[in-house]
């Protein structure tokens, strides 16, 4: 038996469990910016988005998602925004990849996959979200700006 | 496209055979994981060696295939795995076991996330990597 790796096995176990928690319980909410710093930050990161070709001027709420070709989550997130969209037509989701718009995500400090941007129709960012986000959460903000339509 | 059961199952065998390589401090052991990893990432998910044993062993035993993924993901995590897994039998085989056990234990954390959350480490931190690299080569 070895006394250094029976060390390391109980740390990386310690390591496992506090990411695991991490990820069930941090990961993928959504951030709102500051009251003071939203004017701020908010308006230079929407400029860089815009400068990506989002528009958020043509829709109620826009969901930009920064994906990489290695990003699982990103495409269970692509066909989650898409399957909302079938019912809001006033959302609208973009997908960036990250890795051909390097400049763009070091001013976004874009660190994982998915990173989500939510901006309403003043193009202001209303938060950031960076991880596989959580499906009620992310229908509830969908529904709080852009609501399913009632066809009756 | 692949199972996602596939990986997931690779994960898990992984992540015993490091828990082995770590309670006996075989660097051969780690060496032949290496040499798995690289089969899975250089050659394909289809050759990858955890993957035949799913297929043969355990797909057959399982209902039908409900979920699928794109390999990338998975194939690259491989690679991850690759290199953790050659530093820590260099390590071993070397004389330098700390640096060895260390390696292991990196690799470990990745494998068992990836097999009990099902969370992919090396696909998260890939961004992270991109991001760096061209800053420090200017």
């Amino acid at each position: 038996m070895e006394t250094t790796g029976l060390v390391v096995l109980l740390v990386a176990l310690a390591l496992t469990g506090l990411a695991a928690w991490w990820l069930r319980t941090r990961s993928g909410a959504v951030r709102r910016p500051a009251e003071e710093e939203a004017d701020v930050t908010g308006s230079r990161d929407t400029e860089v988005l815009r400068s990506l070709g989002v528009r958020p001027e043509d829709a109620d709420l826009t969901v930009v998602q920064f994906a990489t070709a290695f990003c699982a989550p990103c495409r269970a997130t692509k066909a989650r925004l898409a399957q909302l969209q079938t019912t809001r037509p006033g959302l609208a989701a973009v997908h960036v990849d990250a890795e051909s718009q390097l400049e763009a995500v070091r001013a976004l400090d874009v660190r994982r996959t998915p990173t989500l941007f939510y901006l309403d129709r003043s193009g202001r960012v209303l938060g950031r979200s960076s991880g596989a986000p959580r499906p009620d959460e992310l229908t509830a903000i969908v529904d709080a700006h852009a609501p399913a339509v009632r066809t009756s | 496209m692949v199972d996602v059961r596939g990986p997931r199952f690779g994960a898990w065998v992984t992540t015993v055979v490091l828990v082995v390589v770590l309670l006996t401090g075989n660097g051969w052991l780690l060496a032949a994981q290496a040499v798995v990893f690289a089969v899975g990432g250089l050659a394909g998910l289809r050759y990858a060696p955890y993957g035949l044993l799913f297929r043969v062993l355990v797909a057959p035993r399982l209902g039908p295939v409900s979920e699928r993924e794109a390999e990338a993901p998975p194939r690259f995590a491989q690679l991850v795995g690759l290199f953790f897994a050659l530093v820590g039998a260099v390590g071993y085989l070397a004389g330098a076991p700390v640096l060895g056990a260390v390696a292991a234990g990196l690799a470990l954390v990745a494998a068992l996330l990836n097999a009990a959350v099902g969370f992919c480490l090396g696909c998260e931190l890939y961004l992270l990597a991109r991001r760096v690299r061209p800053v420090r080569a200017a």
